[in-house]
């Protein structure tokens, strides 16, 4: 894989408050990478090292090879920012929003055209191109924000809580346009504290809280991390089918009740057949099946001891 | 990419500025608005010769030294801040008086010249009860040649403080030619350096626009703390140019739009208000140097605050104490002393004198000094600006 962004060791403090103490990771190419964590956790601090704003007490940021600073613009056209807040002008109109964050990125002439044409479009404003921005609804604000990030063409990507405060229908549009963007080989970086988001987007999830990564890894890592399986509940006409399940191998616990059979396994997907085949055997029917995976927040209550929201 | 990024920025917040429309009215409304309001309530009392002063004189002594107030008063009348009356006796001066044909007049007794070498000379001042002013005017001139102390120098002074106007540079240059008069000589070139040489008009409408000024570009350089506040600052930190071509950027548009205001100030207030500005080239130096330094400032007041709320107080009350301290309402450096001082540290004061120094078609270049200053300042508060604002931004 192409590697993108290398962060190691960051760290920065405000006074007595340790901000962000050691965090490290990379994202590849093509590779969406989130940061999960309740507010307060030091994702935008982290973030706005990242992106050059801050300087770190200590830790590097290096993006394509190049080392970002505070000081220093290089390396900063690889990264398109999407900031939490509205970073638009509302007495601006779309287009022309677009059009002086691309000068700014050092677009010009029929590129910087193009750009802002393709980008209307990606974001669904075509339309509305020429209206000052402060008519937009907040959905549309967030996709011009996010469509912003986008101009320059950067290798990474870093958005920053984009669908806080936004309807589900432009939520839906933004998580669409992350997927789509990733697809077609730009990093992204993700920060967040909807677990929802962190488990449908991200390749790879770095729980963080109280300004250090807890845990890192695919989904699937993170769950094994903590020893969770999945939850396969059968319903139907149950009764004494559950010793039989109890034997097939994989099968950790089961749980009866009436009319519902609970059974705890490693993988769902591999031995749910398998189960349903001896069920048939055993004589009895079933109605209805529901498979739950263990989920990202159980395993951030694990690790912190706290729920994502608190 | 500095001065290309700054000018993108400075042009991106122009545009932003005239769609608010705030500008049109910190810039130009208001301070041309005040000014003629002043115009039309002062005017009478401020332009140049309007006070009526007239006045009498009576030589009872027919000495040199009453001679020499005589021709103090002469050149006085010959510079038009009074009409004078000469009378034979004492009786016909207190009739013209009381008729109303004079307001006041100064008598030389007989025997004054004996007396000022004994060290007690009296002079008779007598005004109507109506003429308050002319009569202090009389009093001062008399009282102060009386103590044969400066006295046609603070006489000048003191009827400049009223009028509002100062002697010219060609009375200044009588007087210091004139032997009759050498006693008050040595101090009055200083007169030449006052900043109230500007006509009243003119002095109120500078004085407002200045004052002005540093609302209009307090408006640019604080859309730095708004672009914090709204989060657009972040966006323009991250982008690849660097922070100072921002904050320069920021003033950049501060100052067109300072330049621009205070401009349009000056050529609206000479064909409305009939302003004399000076040399346009003197002027325009003036503008340029006053403007840089009301930039520098108010970047100060942006990067010391710790809000952006806290920063528009702490503009605003910036400028408006340096405003006061400058002289913008009051001459207040006539105070003497410490509050004096004080006024000579603002860009107001250098602002006002630096035009005042270019009243009664003196040269461009009698600008220069003043204008130095305010580079000076531009400099310094410009340097300790960059510094407090790139502290408050890397927190």
């Amino acid at each position: 894989m192409d590697r993108v962004l290398a962060v190691e060791g960051l760290k920065k403090s405000f006074g007595d408050l340790v901000a962000v103490n050691g965090v490290g990771f990379t994202v590849d190419a093509g590779e969406t990478y989130g940061l999960l964590g309740p507010n307060g956790a030091g994702k935008t601090t982290t973030i706005s090292m990242i992106a050059g704003l801050l300087a770190p007490d200590a830790g590097s940021v290096s993006i394509e090879g190049d080392s970002i600073s505070v000081r220093s613009t290089r390396g900063r056209s690889h990264i398109g920012l999407v900031p939490q807040d509205l970073a638009i002008y509302p007495d601006l109109t779309c287009r022309e929003n677009l059009v002086f964050f691309g000068r700014l990125y050092g677009l010009s002439g029929d590129r910087l055209q193009r750009r802002v044409d393709e980008v209307l479009d990606v974001i669904g404003l075509t339309d509305r191109a020429k209206d000052l921005t402060k008519e937009f609804s907040g959905g549309m604000k967030r996709r011009l924000n996010i469509g912003i990030g986008l101009l320059h063409e950067p290798r990474l990507l870093i958005l920053d809580e984009p669908t806080v405060g936004v309807d589900p229908q432009s939520r839906i549009a933004i998580l669409d346009a992350v997927e789509q963007l990733s697809s077609e080989g730009m990093a992204v970086l993700y920060t967040t504290h909807y677990m929802e988001e962190a488990e449908r987007l991200c390749d790879r999830v770095g729980i963080i809280d109280e300004g250090s990564i807890k845990a890192e890894g695919t989904r699937r890592d993170l769950v094994a991390l903590i020893g969770e399986k999945d939850r396969i509940v059968l319903t139907g006409e149950l009764d004494g089918a559950a010793d039989d399940v109890r034997q097939i191998p994989g099968v950790a616990e089961v749980y009866q009740s009436e009319h519902r059979l609970d059974v705890m396994v490693g993988q769902a997907s591999s031995i749910l057949p398998t189960i349903l085949t001896r069920i048939s055997q055993a004589g009895c029917s079933v109605t209805g099946v529901e498979v739950e995976e263990p989920n990202l927040e159980a395993v951030f209550l694990h690790l912190t001891g706290k729920a994502l929201r608190d | 990419m500095f001065h290309w990024a700054a000018r993108l920025i400075a042009v991106k917040d122009l545009r932003l500025r005239l769609r608010d429309k705030s500008v049109f009215i910190m810039g130009l409304l208001a301070p041309l608005g005040l000014a003629f309001i002043f115009n039309l309530t002062f005017a009478g009392a401020l332009q140049e010769g309007s006070i009526d002063l007239r006045f009498g004189f009576v030589d009872l002594d027919g000495s040199p030294s009453s001679a020499g107030l005589s021709q103090v008063l002469g050149q006085l009348e010959a510079e038009e801040f009074l009409d004078l009356t000469t009378y034979d006796d004492r009786e016909t001066a207190v009739a013209a008086v009381e008729d109303g044909d004079i307001q006041a007049f100064i008598l030389v007794p007989e025997g004054f010249d004996q007396e000022l070498a004994t060290g007690a000379p009296k002079l008779e001042v007598l005004g109507h009860v109506d003429a308050g002013t002319a009569t202090s005017v009389a009093a001062a001139v008399a009282r102060q040649f009386g103590a044969g102390v400066d006295a046609a120098r603070l006489a000048v002074v003191t009827t400049a403080s009223i009028l509002g106007v100062p002697p010219s540079p060609d009375l200044v240059g009588q007087l210091q030619g004139d032997p009759a008069t050498a006693a008050f000589t040595s101090d009055i070139t200083g007169l030449d350096a006052e900043v109230r040489q500007l006509d009243g008009v003119t002095y109120i409408t500078a004085g407002m626009a200045v004052f002005f000024l540093f609302f209009t570009v307090q408006s640019g350089i604080l859309g730095l703390l708004d672009e914090e506040r709204e989060g657009t600052l972040r966006r323009l930190f991250a982008a690849p140019v660097p922070r100072s071509a921002v904050m320069a950027g920021k003033g950049l548009m501060s100052y067109i739009l300072g330049v621009v205001a205070l401009t349009t100030l000056v050529v609206a207030s000479s064909l409305i208000m009939g302003a004399e500005w000076g040399h346009p080239l003197g002027v325009a130096v003036m503008i340029l140097a006053g403007v840089a330094a009301a930039v520098s400032v108010m970047g100060v007041a942006a990067g010391v605050a710790r809000t952006p709320e806290g920063a528009e107080n702490l503009a605003a009350i910036t400028a408006v104490v340096l405003g006061m301290l400058g002289g913008v309402f009051f001459p207040i450096e006539s105070a003497g002393g410490a509050l004096a001082a004080l006024s000579a540290i603002t860009p107001h004061y250098w602002f006002l004198r630096g035009l005042g120094d270019l009243a009664g078609g003196a040269p461009w270049t009698n600008a220069l000094p003043a204008a130095g200053v305010l580079a000076g300042m531009a400099v310094v508060f410009g340097l300790i600006a960059v510094w407090v604002l790139n502290r408050r931004f890397s927190r």
